[in-house]
């Protein structure tokens, strides 16, 4: 039998019905808030040490060296704490998979090859047990990507805090993500079809995505002709990216796959960010010629190669800074999204400085989903999504985020574990020695 | 010189040999005595008549010699300036034989646990050790042509199917009457590690076919012993009747062909066959030249495949990509196999096994002589070695008198280039490919034709002649040649010499003329004359191919692949100084400390210490560890991480199938890893016998291992045990339930103790009765279950669930033994004083969870909870990746439970020594334990910090600058081998497997449930 984790299970068990967390979203801002004290990580100003920060109606409304709190504001005081923007996570599939092995509590994929049509945030579950204990640990916005083949549908950007998937939403629609064709001749043992089989496939699959661009160019041609026309849903999905609104997101780690992948978006003429991208530093001239950020997959992978650098994953980000490409980090999972800022922090101790580090898992990825007048930095005027942090965020000795909020609203920093680690610490088994 | 007698006697044998079958018709009664004479005659490997006479009567050679009297009566034929061999012997083929059919894998297919029972056959499928393959021989004219056109004359036969395959047999390549072409209807057992074409589950995983192997000699053993015991009494339980088990009973000393597909299974073939003392002989993959001083340590013989591969894809950049070096090394290296074994004195044959075109035998082996390969050995792995392996080397494999006359007539010496086989004769019957006695008209000419002073030049292959004819400075090629054994005719386009039209010739060879007719455009018939100015010189094969041969651009290391190492690296005399110094031990982190290691040791930790003749490495700002030590791995193992089809298998061991070439191995060490304890998967409650390891790249796989540890074994409970992930099908086995995984546990254990109760009475009998009564049977799965009940062999459970870990606890106690470890434990926390009353240790991941419904209630503070109750508590990684990273790992733990990090880094050092009960030599920086440490550039518990150094055994496996130089000797020996491969001008391919290249790592997963030998079958059969 083949390597059959993901498998059909014999038995479904309805875990995500079944599964909701106990903790209530916070209320809307009632009164101005007001940090006072804290090392502030702008991120777009740079660091600002013992510096207020004061909040109001969900927005950022003042930063300076010393801010006296208006009428009614809540003073908290954070000396000798660090602040920051919330860190966004590039991608995930947090809200639609609860436990990955069963079948009933996921919603991440569906069949066929064109699902452009999808939306991740109608499926998303922001009751998801999972969703606390990624808050809790800084990350407060996340994009939330469909799985499946070729395209997969269209992500959204949620914060991690709402009711319903209206509360949670910044941005309900942010990008159509696709897989790119696999370019790489596996010839193992485990591999069922040989080279041939397999370079046969690669061209029909490549065959297949030109045709499907070809006709959702034809439909949105007729449609500029005579916006009368019989709707097709998947054609429909994708009209703005012909007028460059919305932007493609694709997977491609080969530089073959990134490679041919760039040439097809010209072509298409659409935006492209690219996802993946273990292999975007040796194509970084062309994607910095073409305005292409990145998307990077956990780099806590192994090398692609056999002959590859051992840590040559853990320097892909450093590379691609270098490259003067922008970027941003994603988790690509759900319950591992909370471990987006050590993604971050390990790139550091392999060539990339901790500034950009910072910005790509802030800044930089709310540039990239078109949400920086909102979300990234330490500004006037942004949500105050926010954390404070006893230390350094990005390396997990020093990692200790005591407060959050998303618009102003106070996030529940209490999740699953923390309860079941109070419960069992309480528990004191009395067993005579043996 | 023969004796009349003797003479007389051979005759007699043959005339008065009537055989059973009657006569159809007139019988047949042509003498047969021929005198193969002024021959150059290669009598064996070590013996050449420059010129002599081979008398053959009756199929048998009855004289050899360079003064032989030509026996009255015989015919003589002159052979001339053509060299005679002993036929060649291929010990390897299922020539005769039906092809396996095979049965391409169902998905959908329940898995079928049991064997398909038919007559006395044995409980596995794989087992045809009773099979006798004569039984179903059938001659094949088109494929024994095609082998005696390479000179082969006899092969060694069998089915290529199954773990014990059956007897072979040894037959002549002719036509005719099978029961005279039988040299040996019961030859050798041909034996390998994959089950071929059984459906049966059981073995899936290359460690489960060795303990088979094991099983079955134990149980041949039992088998002989319980008959006839039961022959002297048989008031007792009759024994069964089984016809494998029988079969393997009866080889006694013979030895054994066994089949290997690459050069670390046949090692392993080898070791196996010590222990069993069953001599084997190895039919290698082609990559033996990379252990070939391991081979010659074994004093083993091997069978050679010559089957070399065509290129790998490197046309263009981007194909490049999916090429790595050891593919290239491969490519360049191949050809040289024999030569490498050669210079290690290793015995070998060659097959034309594995070969992906036949005819490319005799090619490919002067191919490996061009490469330094000795003729005189090339010649013995074709004759006199292979007929020795087939115990026929009285009848074949020379040209000396009383052997059976199997020679092969060749234009030149064999083994150069253009040389071509005349003929190949049977038992004395001759078969031409080229007319022995055909005339070479090969040469330089001189002619007058039509009043014109022509020049002919003829050359090419003896029977395939081209050639041109010249007129000053003008010429035109010759058409429509063909060269009968006399007669040579040929015609040509003569415009340009002023004789318009074709003009058509034919000639006969007469001392050094030509002599014939040409006949004109206009039918005018002209006598000929041509006179022979020079001789026929061969033009070298030049192609770039042969050329760029010579030089060889690629290195041999261990492992032969990208960052494979020639030696191990020294032992150390190192003194680290004013460097932090985590000592894992109640010193707990010393500042400005200094470590000496010496003679493999940590010698000394304190400070302000000198050494004479250390090398000083100033660890200022630096922070030294213990090396990070890793519960639960399974990197570096070959052939299958699980053997989950029985529900126990503990006679499995991953100690059988490590694979010292795993990448793996590398990047651990660079991550500071010094030690692994390398455990099966969790596919059934019982695994297999673990194997703690050091990743010493560069060592064999007895070299990796960490010698003198307690046993451990891997048990695991759960879902991967009932097999709730692995779809519909998986619903057939027991036990589908945390309830029947308790209770088979119980009954196993029962059985365990039943079975060690069983032998004390057996052993506590009399000799006398001992003799009359069937002993118990040897069953290495129950020994190991008992080692393991006895607490002997000590447990690391995959477990989960706190409910499966309180039961494996009550269940251990209830039969007395204590579980060593429980690891990944994630529910841990919720029994953690349990866990310590019990006396176990656990091992966790640290932040996994909801990837399962078993691991929904992971949490991080696992780890503080169970510490801080004083559970001894280690992070492992069951993964490559995450093994790398162990030490960021235990950070989390400092993050997520305010765990100390002095406590957070035992977690990785001295808490997993203490779990595999190694923490008296490893694990912690104290004088006297093995010199395992790792120099990081910060605190090593900081996302920041990264391994410099890596030392085991008091060797620097890892420098950071080293592996920066290994990187850049990869780019120049892989961009010199591109550059040569794109020059070569041969084909490239992309079919690996059938050119021989390595199946690529796999990274194993604990859940990995593959049937490994149905995947390798239906890879080979498709690729």
């Amino acid at each position: 039998m083949r390597h059959i984790r993901h498998l059909l299970m014999l038995v479904v068990l309805l875990v995500s019905t079944g599964a909701a967390h106990d903790y209530i979203p916070g209320a809307k801002q009632s009164a101005p808030i007001l940090l006072k004290g804290g090392t502030l990580y702008t991120v777009s100003g740079g660091v600002l040490p013992n510096t207020d920060l004061l909040f109001d109606n969900g927005r950022i409304t003042q930063i300076a060296p010393t801010i006296t709190p208006p009428n009614g504001a809540e003073v908290i005081d954070v000396t000798g704490q660090y602040v920051y923007p919330g860190m966004i996570n590039g991608q995930t599939q947090i809200g639609l998979v609860e436990v990955g092995s069963v079948r009933g509590s996921n919603d991440n994929n569906e069949i066929g090859r064109n699902n452009a049509d999808l939306r991740a945030w109608v499926a998303y579950n922001p009751d998801s047990e999972i969703i606390p204990t990624v808050r809790s640990n800084g990350v407060l916005t996340c994009l939330v990507v469909p799985g499946g083949a070729l395209l997969q549908g269209r992500s959204s950007l949620m914060n991690l805090d709402g009711w319903t998937r209206e509360d949670a939403a910044e941005k309900p629609v942010v990008a159509l993500h696709m897989t790119w064709p696999a370019v790489a001749i596996v010839d193992a043992w485990w591999m069922e079809k040989s080279a041939e089989e397999q370079k046969k496939d690669m061209d029909e699959n490549r065959a297949a995505i030109g045709r499907l661009f070809e006709d959702a160019r034809a439909y949105w041609l007729a449609k500029q002709a005579d916006p009368r026309i019989k709707i097709d849903s998947r054609w429909e999905a994708m009209l703005p990216i012909f007028t460059r609104e919305l932007p493609v997101i694709i997977y491609a780690d080969d530089y073959r796959q990134i490679d041919e992948a760039v040439a097809f978006s010209k072509k298409h003429g659409f935006r492209m960010i690219l996802s993946g991208g273990k292999e975007a530093w040796k194509a970084s001239e062309l994607l910095k010629l073409n305005d292409i950020p990145v998307v990077v997959a956990p780099t806590t992978s192994l090398p692609m190669r056999h002959d590859d650098d051992y840590d040559l994953a853990y320097r892909i980000p450093g590379l691609i800074a270098k490259a003067g490409l922008k970027f941003c980090f994603g988790t690509f999972d759900s319950w591992s999204a909370r471990n987006l800022p050590f993604q971050a922090g390990n790139a550091c101790a392999y060539g990339l400085d901790k500034e950009t580090a910072l910005r790509a898992i802030t800044l930089s990825p709310a540039e990239i989903f078109g949400v920086e007048k909102d979300l990234g930095s330490l500004d006037v005027g942004k949500k105050a999504t926010l954390i404070v942090s006893k230390g350094d965020i990005l390396d997990p000795l020093t990692h200790g985020v005591t407060l959050a909020f998303i618009e102003g609203r106070k996030v529940d920093l209490d999740n699953k574990h923390k309860e079941l680690y109070r419960k069992y610490d309480a528990k004191h088994t009395e067993i005579p020695g043996k | 010189m023969i004796s009349r007698l003797m003479l007389l006697l051979l005759a007699l044998a043959t005339s008065l040999g009537a055989q059973t079958t009657p006569p159809f018709g007139i019988r047949t009664k042509t003498p047969d005595l021929k005198a193969y004479s002024n021959a150059r005659i290669v009598v064996s490997p070590t013996q050449t008549i420059p010129s002599g006479t081979l008398v053959v009567r009756d199929g048998r050679i009855v004289d050899v010699g360079a003064h032989v009297q030509i026996p009255a009566g015989a015919v003589i034929v002159d052979l001339k300036g053509k060299t005679i061999y002993p036929g060649f012997v291929d010990p390897y083929t299922q020539y005769g034989l039906p092809e396996v059919e095979r049965q391409m894998r169902q998905s959908d297919r329940r898995p079928q646990y049991e064997a398909v029972r038919t007559g006395a056959d044995s409980w596995n499928d794989a087992n045809h050790a009773d099979k006798i393959w004569v039984n179903q021989f059938t001659p094949d004219a088109a494929k024994a042509a095609e082998l005696l056109r390479l000179g082969i004359t006899a092969v060694q036969s069998a089915k290529f199917d199954g773990i014990f395959r059956g007897r072979s047999y040894v037959t002549l390549l002719d036509t005719g009457l099978t029961n005279e072409l039988i040299l040996k209807p019961q030859s050798m057992h041909f034996a390998s590690f994959n089950k071929g074409s059984s459906e049966q589950q059981y073995p899936t995983s290359l460690m489960g076919s060795i303990a088979l192997i094991r099983q079955s000699f134990l149980d041949a053993d039992w088998y002989r012993k319980a008959h006839a015991a039961y022959r002297l009494n048989p008031n007792q339980r009759m024994p069964e009747v089984n016809l494998p088990i029988a079969a393997l009973g009866q080889i006694g000393n013979e030895s054994i062909m066994f089949e290997t597909d690459d050069e670390l299974s046949l090692l392993r073939a080898a070791k196996l066959s010590t222990e069993l003392r069953v001599p084997f002989v190895h039919v290698g993959s082609g990559h033996e030249y990379e252990v070939a001083k391991e081979i010659a340590a074994t004093g083993q013989t091997v069978i050679l495949t010559v089957n070399y591969p065509r290129a790998p894809e490197v046309k263009t950049a981007e194909d490049e990509l999916d090429v790595n070096l050891a593919d290239l090394r491969y490519w360049e290296q191949a050809p040289s196999n024999a030569t490498m074994l050669e210079q290690e004195k290793v015995r070998f044959a060659f097959t034309t096994y594995r070969l992906k075109e036949t005819r490319d035998y005799l090619k490919n082996i002067r191919q490996a002589i061009r490469r330094g390969l000795s003729e005189q050995t090339a010649l013995a792995a074709l004759t006199t070695v292979p007929a020795q392996i087939c115990g026929l080397a009285s009848e074949i494999g020379t040209l000396e008198r009383g052997k059976l006359a199997n020679f092969i007539v060749c234009d030149t010496n064999i083994f150069v280039e253009h040389a071509r086989v005349f003929a190949t004769a049977v038992k004395g019957r001759i078969r031409e490919f080229v007319p022995v006695e055909q005339v070479d008209f090969r040469g330089e000419y001189s002619l007058h034709l039509a009043g014109k002073d022509l020049f002919l030049s003829l050359k090419g292959a003896i029977d395939t002649i081209k050639g041109e004819l010249k007129l000053a400075d003008k010429k035109t090629d010759l058409e429509s040649v063909v060269a009968t054994r006399d007669e040579l005719t040929f015609s040509a386009k003569l415009d340009s010499f002023g004789i318009p039209g074709i003009t058509r010739f034919s000639v006969h060879r007469d001392a050094d003329q030509l002599v014939g007719m040409a006949s004109l455009p206009d039918l005018q018939r002209h006598a000929l004359v041509a006179t022979r100015t020079g001789p026929f010189v061969p033009t070298p094969d030049t192609s770039a191919h042969e050329r760029a041969e010579a030089v060889m651009v690629s290195k041999v290391t261990f492992p032969n692949k990208g960052y494979g190492v020639t030696e191990l690296p020294p032992v150390a005399n190192v003194l680290i100084k004013n460097a932090t110094v985590w000592t894992s031990e109640s010193e707990g982190i010393l500042s400005e400390t200094d470590v000496l290691v010496q003679n493999g040791k940590i010698a000394k930790v304190g400070k302000g210490l000198t050494a004479t003749g250390a090398t000083v490495i100033d660890g200022t700002d630096k922070h030294v560890t213990a090396g990070v030590i890793d519960e639960h791995s399974h990197i570096a193992i070959s052939g299958d991480v699980n053997e989950g089809t029985m529900v126990t298998t503990p006679e499995t061991r991953i100690g059988d199938v490590l694979n010292p070439d795993d990448i793996n191995i590398y990047r651990a060490m660079t991550a500071g890893v010094t030690t692994l304890q390398l455990l099966h998967g969790s596919a059934n409650p019982i695994g297999a016998q673990a194997q703690i390891v050091k990743p010493r790249w560069g060592a064999s796989a007895e070299g990796l291992k960490f010698a003198n540890t307690t046993p451990s074994v891997k048990m695991a409970l759960g879902e991967n045990v009932k097999q709730s992930n692995w779809g519909a099908q998986y619903t057939v086995r027991y036990p589908q339930s945390r309830m029947g995984v308790e209770t088979i546990l119980k009954d196993v254990f029962q059985a365990a103790r039943e079975y060690e109760s069983d032998w004390k009475a057996y052993n506590a009998l009399g000799a006398k009765e001992k003799e009359r009564t069937i002993p118990p049977r040897r069953d290495l799965n129950l020994e190991a279950t008992l080692e393991i009940v006895s607490d002997r062999t000590r447990i690391h459970c995959h477990s989960y669930v706190y409910t499966e870990i309180l039961m494996l606890m009550r269940l251990a106690e209830e039969f007395g033994f204590t579980v060593q470890t429980f690891t990944h434990v994630t529910e841990g926390y919720k029994v953690a004083d349990e866990l310590k009353a019990h006396g176990a240790s656990a091992s966790s991941i640290v932040d996994w969870w909801a990837y399962k419904f078993e691991v929904y209630d992971a949490i991080p503070g696992n780890m503080c909870i169970m510490n801080n109750r004083g559970v001894v508590t280690s992070i492992n990684s069951d993964s490559p990746e995450l093994g790398r990273r162990l030490a960021h790992e235990a950070a989390k733990s400092v993050m997520y439970c305010g765990m100390s990090p002095e406590d957070a880094i035992k977690m990785v050092t001295i808490n997993p020594a203490i779990q595999l009960k190694i923490d008296d030599r490893v694990g912690s920086i104290k004088a006297g334990k093995d010199g395992d440490l790792v120099i990081w550039n910060g605190d090593p518990l900081s996302i920041y910090s990264k391994p410099e150094m890596t030392f085991i055994d008091g060797r620097i496996y890892f420098d950071i600058n080293t592996d920066l130089k290994a990187r850049v000797a990869i780019q120049v020996e892989k961009a010199a081998l591109v550059q040569k491969a794109l020059s070569s001008g041969v084909r490239e391919s992309r079919r690996r497997w059938r050119e021989g290249y390595k199946p690529l790592d796999r990274e194993w997963e604990c859940e990995d449930i593959f049937d490994y030998w149905k995947e390798q079958n239906e890879y080979h059969a498709t690729h």
